[in-house]
């Protein structure tokens, strides 16, 4: 409890800092505390519930068909697939803190994706390729021991 | 009657014509619907999806023609109800998909199935193009339903871009099926750009027989492995597999034989004419078609460059060298690209036969695309 109403004091001190409505077009939920803020990302503090957090962004980007919400384990993933200045909005499912994170869109994400998906084409080949083998040998062997 | 009366009859009568609608648009797209129904009938290129989808594309472009659109009681025209329970329900691609598995000899790929990789490195275009297009001012979804353009198969183009972004449905569609009946034009250059004189007389050994076993297993565990690795392509290659294990199994001919004829000549039609209709003159008369048909264009050249670098690569570690001339049909493009490899390989030594090698990349490619698909699927679903 102590240590909460430490955190929150401390928040309270330091919410007041350089503060701004939005970052890359993303809105910014008020009351936060911005530990990072450069061109490419922006990182927030908020000691909010992670639901009100995630209700605001949510009704934000209810009409948006090109972003997506995606609930991982220990943070909810919103990426934008449109034409958007930003690539993703992070917001963890920390306590007593949770923190957003918004990030510019950039080439280097597309390019890493594209690079992943292609060798993943060939590693689903390859697995096929694999299971033919085995089968072709078995099958191979199985004559063989008939004849 | 007095003549007032019969001018506003004769005046009613001429609104519920077309006649005072029409602007130079629809004109433009009757240009649009002849030229491909031109290469349809007169250079038979792809006729079975050219012709309706030129067609297609004609009857919906006059105004007020009811088949695109919905009734006052919110009740689908015609080719809506069509494109509705076909299209945007992504049934049609996957039924054309039983077909092809049930039509597809897969004896030449079980034979000597290295030849997947090169299947795999035939989708370089499908992944560069993505890249060019997003350049070019398309968001991720329609850089993705055009990149996949370059793996020259005509329904998981068709399933992806519905899938995505079914705005370009009709464009990306065109640009899949007329490229794919250019291939014979598009790929020897490229082939002979990327390969030496040895390389193109190099000779295969010929291929194994393949047990009515093992033919029968092929599509099991093809659906088991993809349905692990690749969940969102399912659809699509669940059918394939279908189809092809009905072929294989031999004991249930009549099915194989109507999911290889009759439903799909059926599905054919509904999805030609379907597609040709999502080409109205408003939604098509823009930059992004003619920019699809040039990218689509650098897509195929890269997707056959791949797949001969790719033998270029494999044969570094082979004893048992692989023509590089097949690598071109890793493109899917059923037989078509095979028959090019062929062709080409001919043109050097008379007696090599690469048609059945070439038939191995050729149906992996088909794997390969819609393993492509199912990436994209996976990245944005």
């Amino acid at each position: 409890m102590r240590r909460h109403l430490l955190i929150f004091v401390l928040w309270a001190l330091g919410a007041s800092q350089c503060w701004s409505e939005d970052f890359l077009g993303v809105p910014l939920l008020p009351g936060g505390k911005v530990t990072s803020w450069t061109n490419d990302k922006a990182e927030v503090h908020y000691a909010l519930p992670y639901e009100q957090i995630l209700e605001f962004y949510k009704s934000h980007f209810t009409d948006n068909r090109d972003v997506k919400f995606r609930d991982w384990k220990g943070e909810t993933y919103i990426e934008d697939h449109g034409a958007s200045p930003w690539h993703s909005v992070r917001i963890s499912k920390g306590q007593p803190v949770v923190t957003v994170t918004i990030t510019r869109d950039s080439w280097a994400w597309i390019l890493g994706t594209l690079a992943l998906r292609f060798i993943s084409v060939f590693v689903v080949l390859m697995f096929l390729y694999i299971g033919l083998s085995i089968s072709g040998t078995v099958m191979s062997r199985l004559v063989t021991e008939a004849d | 009657m007095s003549i007032n009366e019969l001018w506003d009859l004769a005046l009613g009568m001429f609104y519920a014509t077309g006649i005072w609608a029409i602007n130079w648009k629809y004109p433009t797209m009757w240009a649009v619907a002849f030229f491909f129904l031109y290469l349809a009938i007169v250079k038979k290129f792809e006729p079975l999806l050219l012709l309706p989808i030129g067609f297609g594309i004609f009857l919906v472009n006059f105004p007020l023609v009811p088949l695109m659109g919905y009734n006052e009681e919110g009740v689908p025209h015609l080719i809506q109800f069509f494109y509705r329970y076909g299209l945007e329900w992504e049934i049609i691609p996957c039924v054309i998909f039983l077909g092809l598995g049930a039509m597809t000899d897969f004896g030449p790929l079980i034979a000597n199935p290295k030849t997947l990789l090169i299947g795999a490195g035939a989708q370089l275009g499908v992944f560069v193009t993505f890249t060019g297009t997003v350049l070019a001012g398309f968001t991720l979804k329609e850089a993705a339903s055009v990149g996949i353009i370059g793996g020259a198969d005509g329904p998981t183009t068709i399933y992806l871009t519905q899938h995505l972004a079914p705005q370009l449905l009709g464009p990306n569609a065109l640009a899949a099926y007329s490229y794919m009946a250019m291939v014979p034009l598009i790929q020897p250059p490229i082939m002979r750009l990327l390969t030496t004189r040895e390389e193109r007389l190099i000779r295969m050994k010929q291929l194994r027989p393949v047990s009515k076993r093992e033919r029968i297993l092929f599509p099991v565990i093809g659906a088991g492995i993809i349905a692990i690795l690749v969940p969102a392509v399912m659809p699509l290659m669940g059918m394939f597999m279908l189809g092809n294990l009905m072929r294989e199994s031999g004991v249930v001919s009549r099915l194989s034989d109507t999911a290889q004829n009759a439903l799909m000549n059926i599905v054919t039609i509904f999805l030609g004419v379907s597609v040709g209709a999502t080409m109205q003159a408003d939604t098509f008369l823009s930059w992004k078609p003619l920019l699809i048909f040039g990218l689509g264009l650098v897509d195929f050249a890269v997707c056959t460059a791949g797949g001969i670098l790719t033998v270029k690569v494999m044969n570094l570690f082979l004893k048992e060298k692989i023509n590089p001339l097949i690598g071109s049909a890793g493109v899917s493009a059923v037989p078509m690209s095979a028959r090019v490899s062929q062709i080409v390989g001919q043109q050097y030594d008379k007696k090599n036969h690469l048609l059945m090698h070439a038939m191995g990349p050729n149906l992996a490619g088909v794997i390969g695309s819609a393993a492509a698909a199912g990436m994209f699927i996976a990245m944005f679903d």
